[in-house]
């Protein structure tokens, strides 16, 4: 198992060198100018030439690559874990990171969090009984939640459960304009305001996310329940189940056996799932007025903002890669010949 | 399903014990934005982003402002133009022969730090513009302008001549300082009250400079620059929010609403759902539907200002059949003005008879006008040598209405209005929406767009001559925003003398003329000035206007 994850390790270091150059190189095909954004109000050819000379754009493509990779004499790169400042903000890309991505992450990961605890029984039932009520319901279900996309959803929700039930609360982002957030810690505002022994900042957190998380369930539950449902109901009728129930073992055992099956091709599913949802949150993340990392991303390329989109991409897919690790070791955990 | 059911519910419980939350106390208003400020460096990257400089014109004092002229019908506290008053500036005086302005300061003007305003603020103001050390050299542009003396082009190739000199701007004593002009230009006052030349805390920014940074231009742009005016930054947390709160030693007075907080709410239809529930205060930048449909409703007005936003459109002189002055003409008797004022404004808009907005000095309604007329557009068509549309079929991609894709919710009924208006005269319009920042870079910079309509861009120099500098002289000779790509010999030949002409009525005819010319021309197509609206609380009263359309919280109050 050892040599596995250091396989994958090295695997996934070499992606991320090649999809840093990849980058690097096919941001500056976008259809525009980065250096007349910022001159704006003022597009004459001497601010224009200054804008362009500040963002270092006037320099040949390979040495505009060394300064981002810190092999040039300009100051800390890349590879000293400097992502570049923000052409928009002025800020270091690092920090901007730093703070949106786990407002991201604590959005995503508790959604799929309640999305597999309720999708899997969900999709359980419906293979159990094939045919019948649930089994029904679940696919008038899926096929209702995956029939609009999830900002539709997302702006419905806002309307029935804030303004006409006045029950969520406004979606002005993570926490009432009121309140102060917590001493950033981890960035994760559940845990921080938990450190900093605000419970009431912590519940304040988790009433902010109910609406969105809610959204986010509602739409990733449906394929989550089809996979599990499919893959529960092919586990079934395999031999190995057929051998099981001859042999009189009890239903629930048999059904755990199943489930275990049905896992390894779900996980997957979801795995791929999250890594998509790390940037695809960006529209509830637009809805509800969160300051994630989707809505970080999408500033960024409309602004044409390199150093922000090369850092963006860079740490999403090494998520994207920790996750998928983390899916394969799972998978590996089911099923003991992937590691061979 | 049962479960789902079960956890959805228990998640709205958990909501409903919350209860709707309510912003609203004594002294405080949400303001809901479409974004907060990304930086608040005059000279900083996010200068020309309008929520930015929301910030900037709050924390902020200029030399110059203008008059209030009094209350518009709507509710809006309006300018007079015609009448500059001083912030910063207790008096001043202006000598025509040596060009010299000396500008008496105001005494015991405190900042957010407790520092007080002096002529060294002014100076460093100056020096700092003078630097180019910014990403955007907007304290340049507008020195440059208004014909500050030594802020010329020249400062981008010879690095010495970035060092201010004391010929151009002077600390006489602490409480003078003057300001010389390389020329007569009027523009200079009205420049003046621009928000890139409001003034810098000298000791604050120079507490912060660095080696590297040595106009502390990273401080600005992420920690706060507040010097003289009347708010102070207490939280900002870039793509969130900023709290502004009342600068206590303000010199017009303490600010009657102690904090306003700047809340990020990019989807409108959601500000418009929070603003209806009270829990806010303020917002502005809805689509005109939005706005219509919160007319009349409870606890709520829509307040709006004839300013300076307009539609126009854009067709490329240097772009085939664009060169054709009929074709120009047949599409502008093909727009149907009236309906788009009704369909894409609901109202609030009125046609537009210049290229210079209304309300600024200098507008002149001018004699040739392109009223809606089919009849018309089809027979200049003819003229211009395409009877019913036939051979303009060779220019499909010269005819695709290129406009901000991120404007579709507001421009997006307009342009199909246009596109069915065009296509009934014989004119094969296409729809080509666009990332905002590549239509700013193709109209602006590489001016290649031939065919574009343009709600967006502005001159915040309220005068007519600032705004035909900027949209119709020859780009090689200032015209920084002729995204037309425009040249005329009469226009490039009488703005510089319209510049220097002293005499208000000599130069508001030289005017009129360059708007007359340009108007036959079609250089650029106006079509109408739309309000500049904004949706508030019936407590909230004194909302005033400036032309850079950023609200000024000083001078609202909360009942």
């Amino acid at each position: 198992m050892g040599r596995y994850i250091v396989k994958r390790v090295a695997v996934g270091l070499v992606q991320l060198i090649g999809l840093t150059v990849a980058v690097f190189f096919l941001i500056r095909l976008l259809p525009a100018d980065p250096a007349s954004r910022l001159v704006g109000m003022n597009p004459s050819r001497e601010a224009y030439e200054q804008a362009r000379h500040q963002l270092g754009l006037d320099q040949p493509l390979l040495t505009q690559l060394g300064a981002y990779l810190g092999l040039s004499s300009s100051g800390p790169g890349l590879l000293e874990g400097d992502f570049g400042t923000s052409w928009v903000t002025s800020s270091p890309v690092g920090s901007e990171i730093a703070t949106y991505l786990p407002v991201t992450l604590e959005l995503v990961t508790i959604s799929f969090l309640i999305a597999f605890l309720v999708s899997v029984p969900i999709g359980m039932v419906g293979a159990l009984n094939p045919g019948g009520r649930s089994d029904k319901a679940v696919f008038v279900y899926g096929l209702f939640a995956g029939s609009q996309p999830e900002f539709w959803w997302g702006l419905l929700f806002v309307y029935v459960f804030f303004f006409a039930l006045g029950w969520a609360p406004a979606p002005l982002g993570s926490l009432s304009p009121m309140t102060s957030p917590p001493p950033s810690v981890t960035g994760f505002l559940t845990i921080d305001s938990l450190l900093a022994g605000q419970p009431d900042v912590f519940v304040e957190a988790l009433q902010h996310l109910v609406l969105p998380v809610a959204t986010l369930v509602f739409v990733l539950s449906g394929p989550i329940v089809k996979m599990v449902r499919q893959n529960m109901a092919r586990a079934l009728r395999a031999d190995f189940v057929l051998y099981a129930n001859c042999a009189g073992l009890p239903p629930a055992r048999v059904a755990r056996y199943a489930l275990r099956a049905a896992m390894a091709p779900s996980m997957t599913l979801i795995g791929i799932l999250y890594g998509f949802m790390l940037g695809g949150a960006v529209l509830v993340e637009n809805v509800f007025s969160l300051p994630g990392i989707g809505q970080y991303a999408v500033r960024a390329v409309l602004a044409y903002d390199y150093p922000a989109i090369q850092g963006v991409v860079l740490v999403i897919t090494a998520l994207s890669l920790v996750v998928y690790l983390g899916i394969d070791l799972i998978h590996a955990a089911i099923d003991p010949r992937i590691v061979h | 399903m049962r479960s789902f059911t079960s956890l959805l519910c228990a998640m709205t419980v958990a909501s409903a014990v919350a209860g709707p939350l309510h912003a609203e106390t004594a002294k405080t208003i949400l303001f809901l934005a479409e974004d907060v400020p990304s930086g608040l460096d005059l000279d900083g990257a996010s200068a020309s982003i309008t929520t930015s400089q929301t910030g900037m014109v709050n924390i902020m004092e200029p030399l110059f402002g203008y008059a209030t002229k009094g209350v518009n019908a709507s509710g809006i506290t309006v300018p007079d133009f015609s009448k500059f008053e001083g912030r910063l500036v207790e008096s001043w005086a202006f000598d025509p022969k040596t060009l010299i302005w000396t500008l008496h300061l105001r005494h015991g003007v405190k900042g957010c730090t407790g520092n007080e305003f002096t002529a060294k603020d002014v100076v460093y103001t100056y020096e700092r513009g003078k630097s180019v050390s910014g990403s955007t050299p907007v304290g340049w542009f507008l020195a440059n302008v208004a014909s500050v003396k030594g802020f010329t082009a020249d400062v981008f190739k010879n690095p010495a001549a970035r060092t201010l000199s004391p010929d151009e701007v002077k600390a006489v004593d602490d409480y003078t300082v003057t300001i010389a002009q390389s020329e007569p230009n009027a523009l200079f006052l009205p420049v003046l009250t621009i928000f890139g030349t409001y003034i810098f805390d000298a000791t604050l920014m120079k507490a912060h400079a660095t080696d590297k940074d040595p106009w502390a231009h990273d401080f600005a742009n992420n920690v706060s620059p507040a010097s003289f005016g009347p708010y102070c930054v207490e939280r900002w947390e870039k793509n969130q929010e900023i709290i502004f709160k009342a600068n206590p030693n303000y010199w017009r007075g303490k600010p009657a609403i102690d904090r306003v907080i700047m809340r990020r709410v990019p989807q409108s239809s959601n500000r418009m759902v929070i603003l209806r529930t009270g829990q806010a205060q303020l917002t502005q930048n809805l689509t005109p539907r939005e706005f219509d449909s919160l007319r009349g409703a409870p606890g709520l007005k829509v307040e709006g200002v004839e300013g300076n936003e307009s539609l126009f459109i854009i067709m490329n002189f240097k772009i085939k059949p664009f060169d054709n002055i009929k074709l120009r003409q047949a599409i502008a008797y093909a727009i149907p003005t009236e309906q788009i004022i009704k369909t894409g404004y609901f109202g609030q808009a009125k046609p537009w008879h210049s290229i210079v907005p209304s309300i600024y000095p200098g507008y002149a309604e001018t004699p040739t006008q392109y009223p809606y007329d089919t009849a018309k557009a089809k027979a200049t068509l003819a003229d211009a040598g395409y009877p019913d549309g036939k051979g303009l079929e060779a220019f499909h991609d010269s005819f695709q209405l290129t406009y901000p894709a991120e404007k579709e919710s507001t421009v997006g009924p307009i342009v199909n209005i246009i596109q069915s208006a065009l296509r009934q005269v014989g004119i094969p319009a296409t729809l080509n929406p666009i990332p905002l920042a590549q239509f700013g870079d193709r109209t602006l910079v590489k001016r290649d767009l031939p065919f574009a309509l343009n709600d967006y861009d502005k001159a915040i120099g309220v005068d007519a001559g600032y705004t035909l500098q900027l949209f119709l002289v020859s780009a090689n000779k200032g015209g920084i925003a002729n995204e037309s790509d425009y040249s005329n010999a009469y226009i490039d030949e009488t703005w510089p003398k319209a510049r220097v002409e002293t005499d208000p009525a000599k130069r508001n005819a030289l005017l009129a003329d360059m708007q007359e010319q340009a108007m036959k021309d079609v250089a650029l197509l106006p079509i109408v000035e739309f309000k500049t609206q904004y949706a508030l609380s019936d407590k909230l009263t004194g909302l005033s206007w400036q032309s850079d359309s950023s609200e000024r919280f000083f001078d609202l109050k909360l009942q």
